[in-house]
């Protein structure tokens, strides 16, 4: 923690970052914290309960981040593969944030839980985590900490909802879209949604309807999976962020393992390996066509 | 607000199930918090259309979404339009509801609606959302206050307030004591009278006792938090419109809007034409909020609020400033669902000390 | 084009089936098929597209959404792409997608992926027959239609007055258009 705050203190104090970006203690548990002042640096925290993807705040559609001068954000393993996203998506210049790794050895569910890592309270997004020491960094600090223990729960679920036929998955997902209001609380939660307009708040044409009924709900759901496929790092902030509980997780893991079926592609923290959709290889699968 | 002042009857748990099934019987839509039956796992209760007393989730947190969805639909046909020729028919909406009730609504939940009643009847009378108000008999469940998000007895209410409800629910051991507070109340508990307990019983000094000693405890417990004062908040908030306050605000805030959501007073919408086939469709209203950028995007691309700072401050303004300047009161009961859920850890209650603190400075 | 009525069902269930198909090959082949008045399906309604790249997934909802029963997507050819590239960025999309309304309970056996060439006549008769085929055994795709029809509150049926009657009835958009004039 000592080493996070002197980084901050000193990147501040030099004046070679307008903001640090990391967590602080809120009412409710960890949060997004702005330390704009050196004075301030002794807020910030790192545990288990820091779940936030701090990427989010790199998309260049936050002129209230921007305004706050050159940002250097505290990025675990996978906020590092948002950042990734943005980068290689040309929404962001490396030169333009400064990156500052931390070692993490999983995270919990919701930052209001105890810091305390039990397979019931680990983060589904750490599971098969491959980045627990992040590289597309400027600065690395914290300890190494143990590996979290391991919940398989997502994918066995996935397997479950997998085996159903068709009409039960319809039940199952139309009770869950059901409830969204179309608040688009998942979109603004992502930080791989960059677009300067999404589709769905585009009306002319309406390929989206705003109505939240489920021919509504249906279209936005599967353009977010499917604009996210290959692009999603798998942070679960969607999830957490919808306010009526539905499993989104469950759509973009699902993406994930259909896109290592298919491409053989894995989300990556290295900028220069271009994502699947929108790349292509000849000989890619075909079964499917007639 | 005072509690309900009707005499106090007593419904135990197995009765309540009773009149939960008599309600059903009659044909009524009864509204309760309930847990979701296809959820995979157990999560809170929801304020739902209920079937069977099994699925009452009294004693679960506060329903993760507000009563409103009730009264003003996520999504809702205003009226539908059909081409004949070169003309265009209109189909309008009824306004008349079948009757519903709601069982085990929080005060907060409740409060809220008559708070916004006054913007639904101003200048010009929303008759879906009185219709459904007219329609519907509200008893409340005095609340045991969830957590230190809770600030309704800063907002000129108490977790054991009947405002705009017809009845009240306190628990007790082994059951209930239900007072009515309108016509509708008692009316409701007329028509199932056998299935209450009357006062003068032995028994009934000593749940009234337990009644108010529940009641006490949750006044006390939510008191314990936010000490604001809100006429100072709006005067502070009215005076202070470019502050660097608000600056300091919009950053955590990502725009999710999940706070609009939940919140049993916010009440915007924007109402969209949907084609449903060649030649016909409908009109909708659906919910919409001041957290998105497309909110108040003009059609010539200017945004009047174009970052997160001016639309979060919008919020407060509107909650604590505009709304109390235009009709008396705050819009805003405390819930605070809004700090529950929001995944940045944006806490109104601490925005709300805050500028209590500059205000009183 | 040369069509049959084809009862598909003995209940007399006609599937609408509309085609996004690219504008060099199988928009060609389609127009083959007609000129070589080869019998098939009357049951598809073709969108020509400039390219199988152009076509977006909104086009499969949004042709669900307005009332098809089942999709036919299909474009040049692997290595036969007017745009070189075009038919292998869609065969990427599509393969996603696919899996995508498996998993969300679209059956997938609605929307038929294929290459048909401008000389392929006989294989598009083939395709178009074969998907009638295939979605008039599977019936109308009502569940799809008629989704707004419940509108929600909370996981329940909304106090709202349309919702129970919306969406019931479809009747053909070209005799509406008729209506509409």
């Amino acid at each position: 923690m000592k080493e996070l705050r002197d980084l901050t203190r000193k990147l501040l104090a030099d004046g070679d970052a307008g903001v640090v970006i990391g967590w602080e203690e809120g009412r409710r548990g960890a949060r997004p914290a702005f330390i704009t002042t050196p004075d301030d640096a002794d807020k910030l925290i790192f545990d288990a309960r820091c779940v936030h993807n701090l990427a989010n705040y790199l998309n260049p559609r936050k002129p209230q981040v921007k305004a706050l001068g050159k940002p250097a954000v505290v990025v675990k393993g996978c906020d590092a593969k948002a950042v990734a996203g943005l980068l290689r998506e040309a929404q962001l210049t490396r030169d333009r944030v400064i990156l500052i790794g931390v070692r993490c050895g999983g995270v919990v569910q919701t930052p209001e839980m105890p810091a305390e890592l039990t397979e019931a309270t680990v983060a589904t997004r750490c599971y098969g985590c491959d980045v627990r020491e992040p590289k597309l960094v400027d600065h690395l600090v914290g300890d190494a900490r143990p590996e979290p223990p391991v919940t398989a729960a997502l994918d066995r679920r996935i397997a479950e909802l997998d085996a159903l036929s068709p009409r039960e998955r319809w039940q199952f997902w139309t009770s869950q879209l059901a409830k969204c209001t179309r608040c688009h609380a998942c979109r603004q939660a992502c930080p791989l949604c960059h677009c300067e307009r999404c589709i769905t708040d585009k009306t002319q044409p309406q390929w989206i309807e705003s109505s939240s009924h489920l021919r509504g709900n249906f279209a936005w759901h599967l353009t977010r999976a499917q604009h996210l496929a290959g692009r999603c790092v798998g942070c679960g902030e969607c999830e957490r962020a919808c306010p009526v509980g539905i499993p989104l997780s469950l759509i973009n893991r699902k993406l994930q393992l259909v896109v290592k079926d298919l491409f053989d592609y894995t989300v990556t923290d290295d900028p220069e390996v271009p994502a699947p959709i929108g790349a292509y290889a000849v000989d890619d699968k075909q079964e499917f066509i007639e | 607000m005072s509690a309900a002042t009707g005499t106090a009857l007593f419904l135990s748990d197995e009765n309540l199930g009773n009149l939960v099934a008599e309600i059903i019987a009659a044909g009524r839509r009864l509204v309760a918090p309930a847990r979701d039956p296809q959820a995979a796992v157990g999560g809170s209760a929801d304020y739902r259309y209920i079937s069977s007393a099994a699925e009452l989730a009294f004693g679960d947190s506060l329903p993760r979404m507000s009563l409103k969805g009730f009264f003003l639909p996520q999504s809702e046909v205003l009226f539908k339009w059909h081409r004949k020729g070169a003309d265009v028919e209109i189909e309008a909406v009824p306004t008349e509801f079948p009757p519903q009730i709601v069982l085990g609504a929080r005060p907060c939940d409740t409060a809220a609606l008559e708070i916004v009643d006054q913007v639904m009847d101003w200048g010009l009378r929303d008759e879906l959302w009185f219709g459904r108000r007219n329609a519907t008999t509200i008893f409340n469940l005095s609340c045991p206050v969830e957590d230190a998000s809770c600030f309704c007895h800063a907002v000129d209410l108490n977790p054991d307030a009947t405002r705009a409800a017809d009845g009240m629910l306190t628990p007790v051991p082994g059951g209930y004591l239900v007072e009515s507070c309108t016509e509708k109340g008692a009316a409701l508990v007329e028509g199932h009278k056998a299935l209450f307990e009357s006062g003068d019983t032995g028994a009934a000094a000593e749940r009234s006792a337990a009644a108010a000693q529940y009641r006490a405890a949750a006044r006390a417990k939510v008191a314990a938090d936010l000490q604001i004062d809100t006429t100072r908040i709006k005067e502070w908030v009215g005076d202070h419109f470019d502050d660097e306050f608000w600056t300091a605000l919009g950053p955590r805030c990502n725009g999710c809007a999940a706070c609009a959501s939940v919140c049993p007073t916010c009440h915007c919408f924007d109402i969209v034409d949907e084609p449903e086939g060649v030649g016909h469709g409908a009109r909708r209203r659906n919910w919409d909020t001041c957290q998105t950028g497309v909110f108040t995007l003009h059609a010539s691309g200017h945004n009047p609020r174009a970052d997160q700072n001016s639309r979060f401050r919008q919020r407060v303004n509107h909650k604590f400033f505009i709304y109390p300047s235009r009709f008396g009161e705050v819009l805003c009961t405390g819930c605070g669902r809004c700090s529950r859920v929001c995944p940045e850890g944006q806490d109104l209650a601490e925005v709300l000390a805050c500028i209590d603190e500059l205000a009183r400075a | 084009m040369a069509a049959t009525d084809t009862p598909m069902k003995p209940d007399g269930f006609h599937p609408r089936i509309t085609a996004f198909v690219c504008n060099w090959c199988t928009y060609t082949g389609a127009d083959l098929a007609g000129t070589s008045r080869l019998q098939m399906a009357s049951n598809v309604r073709i969108i020509r597209l400039p390219c199988t790249g152009r076509i977006d997934h909104m086009f499969i909802v949004k042709a669900f959404e307005r009332g098809a029963d089942g999709v036919i997507v299909s474009g040049c050819h692997p290595a036969d792409c007017h745009y070189t590239a075009g038919n292998y960025h869609a065969r990427r999309r599509f393969g996603v997608f696919r899996e995508l309304m498996d998993f969300m309970g679209i059956d997938p056996q609605r929307v038929t992926f294929s290459w048909v060439s401008a000389s392929e006549g006989a294989k598009w008769k083939d395709v178009v027959n074969e998907t009638v085929a295939r979605v008039a055994e599977l019936g109308p795709f009502d569940a799809y239609h008629e989704l707004a029809g419940d509108t929600v509150t909370g996981g329940e049926p909304a106090p709202g007055p349309f919702e129970a009657a919306s969406g019931a009835e479809t009747p053909d958009p070209l005799e509406e258009l008729e209506v509409g004039r």
